[in-house]
């Protein structure tokens, strides 16, 4: 089944004094379930791509189908409640709120729509446990590594039941060994929940445990690739 | 909303040694302001109550015209309704009535122009406490033929207590006024002015001099405290004939009264400047603060926070710092204007002759009216709502995307 549709999607930057194709006509669909990688050189429009993706940047022309909802047909206050309920998100850096301890950063998505106390506690608890910091539900992001930081925004991610998860380079800031534990918690998720997981990289080991990889470049979809792994 | 107040309160001390600084800078705007403005009020307080005191009462009923014209021929007689209600009126302590005119002193050197008060010694001494200025001989009791004279005058006229003064006025309606009264007592009034050119006689003795039994120009009142006035001339406006009028004592001092204005119109000045000041420098403190949580505040909205929950997280952020500022300020200001309440400063030295120059005692009297302290948290109030303006635009303004790239 379709998760994502996505039509002749086009963002052309106008900001600076030349105009920059960032995305110049993609058209493809995500199938529950994929653990995709977006992959492409700097500046090929990976970001770009899955802003749009996500609801986050109005593409120029084109449109995204998330779960049958056309997300840019709909209001702004409409598109936050949207991409609360139905996607998550793994930045590069940046992700948690670093006044809530790691507990508080999964339960915060899950207090804004309105689960109940009992719920978002048991919750966080397994979910923190589930991406192997449940011993650190106390502590503030700033006292976390940055692997555990990125474990943290998974669980957060997950933590609203979401369709499927945007990852824009989360292992760019990790090293190597925080890269793969990381990589094999989100594989295992994919595997054993059957979570969608759509991520850019431009990281080799990303790509191996990819099934599927799509490569981008100049805006454009070079290559869509499906392995069995 | 608890969430929101959490995430505020924490990410107030983020930055503690900041927060701390810019809620000082609101203390310190605070505490001089209300210091500033009690000083200011304490000192007006005690100006009006020397001047309403000494002069003019809180509240004087006159003719209609006398205060157009002061002459006698605009005195009024006081009738029972008259003196009925001012002893029923509640707010009123005191009152006594008062003959104001002119007369013209002479001794065998020269001739001088002077004020001559008809008075009740006895009440106008329970209101203004007169006695204590007599620097020779003494005071004069009710029904005594005898004046008493200022001890400048006295000393430009080459007589002394125990002489005898030959006064000359117009009476009522054009009557010629002339007698010889014996100086009882010179009084030694710290306002030269005052002290040249005053003459007081019991207010039967003027009535007879000038020839209008039972007339009087002013009937002077005293009220419980300033705020009672405007209650007092009310009471007072119902029950008076169409011939007389009363005033409070800001129509009656009108000069008093412009002083006053124009010291608090400069006083306003310098405190408006200081809390321009203190706002920009704590709009820019939050401008910072906004502007290094952009990509926080990008994630947030991101994840599905919406907007004007952001707004209300950051506003409320701000108004912590405010409310820290005016609290703080605020207690750290009552217990000193608390202390200089309780013990006013004493001036001394040539400040002080300053001081008793102008009729005033060398004291500087604070004032603990509430107002003092509700302006300035009030304005702060204001500052941080117009911040909170600020904020809003900016998140409003604010697009995700950028934030996100950490990009402006
Ligand atoms: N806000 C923007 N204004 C102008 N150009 C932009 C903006 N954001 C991205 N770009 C440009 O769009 C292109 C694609 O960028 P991006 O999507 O970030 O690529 P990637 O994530 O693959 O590195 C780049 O040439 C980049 O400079
Ligand atoms: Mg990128």
């Amino acid at each position: 089944m379709n998760v994502i549709e996505i039509k002749d999607l086009v963002k052309i930057y106008n900001s600076s004094e030349v105009k920059v194709k960032a995305v110049n006509g993609i058209t493809i669909d995500f199938e529950e379930g994929e653990f995709t990688a977006v992959v492409g050189p700097s500046g090929s429009g990976k970001t770009t791509f899955l802003n749009m993706l996500g609801g986050l940047d109005r593409p120029t022309s084109g449109s995204v189908k998330i779960g049958g909802t056309n997300v840019w047909e709909l209001s702004s206050r409409k598109l936050i409640d949207f991409r609360m309920n139905n996607i998550g998100f793994v930045f590069q850096s940046y992700n948690l709120i670093p006044v809530l301890t790691a507990g508080e950063n999964v339960e915060f998505i899950m207090h804004l729509q309105g689960k109940p106390k009992k719920e978002r506690e048991k919750r966080t608890k397994e979910l923190l446990e589930s991406v192997g910091i449940g011993d650190r539900i106390k502590s503030r992001p700033a006292k976390l590594s940055g692997g555990q930081q990125q474990r943290v925004a998974v669980a957060r991610a997950l933590a609203s039941k979401p369709e499927f998860i945007l990852a824009d380079e989360p292992t760019a800031n990790l090293d190597s060994k925080a890269t793969s534990g990381l990589l094999e918690l989100m594989s295992e998720m994919n595997r054993k929940h059957n979570t969608t997981f759509i991520f850019a990289t431009h990281d080799q080991r990303v790509m191996d445990k990819a099934r599927r990889i799509v490569t981008i470049e100049d805006g454009k979809i070079l290559k869509d690739e499906r392995f069995e792994r | 909303m608890k969430d929101n107040f959490k995430i505020a309160w924490r990410n107030l001390w983020r930055n503690s040694r900041r927060t701390l600084i810019t809620a000082a800078s609101i203390f310190f705007g605070v505490f001089f302001a209300v210091f500033m403005s009690s000083l200011q009020q304490g000192s007006f307080e005690n100006m009006v109550d020397n001047m309403v005191r000494f002069y003019s009462g809180y509240i004087q009923i006159q003719e209609t015209d006398f205060k157009e014209k002061r002459s006698v021929n605009n005195s009024f007689k006081v009738d029972n309704a008259l003196e009925t209600s001012i002893s029923n009126n509640m707010h009123i302590t005191h009152s006594t009535q008062r003959i104001e005119s002119f007369a013209l002193t002479g001794s065998e050197s020269k001739s001088i122009p002077a004020m001559l008060f008809g008075i009740n010694p006895e009440k106008e001494e329970a209101i203004s406490g007169l006695s204590k200025w007599i620097g020779e001989g003494e005071f004069i009791a009710s029904g005594s033929k005898d004046i008493l004279i200022g001890k400048v005058l006295a000393e430009n006229l080459k007589v002394h207590v125990d002489d005898s003064l030959v006064l000359i006025g117009q009476g009522y309606h054009g009557v010629s006024a002339a007698g010889i009264y014996r100086i009882a007592g010179l009084l030694d009034f710290p306002l030269p002015d005052l002290s040249k050119q005053i003459i007081y006689m019991g207010i039967r003795n003027c009535q007879e001099f000038l020839s209008m039994p039972n007339l009087i120009t002013s009937y002077v009142i005293m009220v419980n405290a300033p705020e009672e006035v405007s209650g007092a001339v009310t009471d007072l406006h119902k029950d008076l004939s169409k011939e007389l009028k009363v005033y409070p004592w800001d129509e009656l001092q009108p000069e008093l009264v412009n002083l006053i204005e124009g010291k608090v119109a400069s006083g306003k000045v310098v405190k408006a400047l200081l809390f321009m000041v203190i706002g920009f420098g704590v709009w820019a403190t939050i401008i910072m603060m906004m502007h290094e949580r952009r990509r926080e505040l990008g994630v947030m909205i991101a994840i599905g926070l919406q907007k004007f929950r952001v707004v209300i997280m950051i506003v409320i952020e701000a108004f912590f710092i405010g409310l820290i500022g005016i609290l703080s300020g605020i207690a750290g200001s009552s217990l000193l204007v608390w202390y200089f309440v309780k013990n006013p400063i004493i001036v001394t030295g040539e400040m002080a002759e300053t001081y008793r120059s102008m009729g005033f005692e060398p004291i500087l009297k604070f004032s603990a009216n509430i107002d003092i302290f509700i302006t300035p948290a009030i304005i702060v109030f204001v500052i941080f709502a117009l911040i909170s303006l600020y904020q809003i635009y900016y998140v409003i303004k604010l697009r995700t995307v950028t934030a996100l790239r950490g990009l402006n």
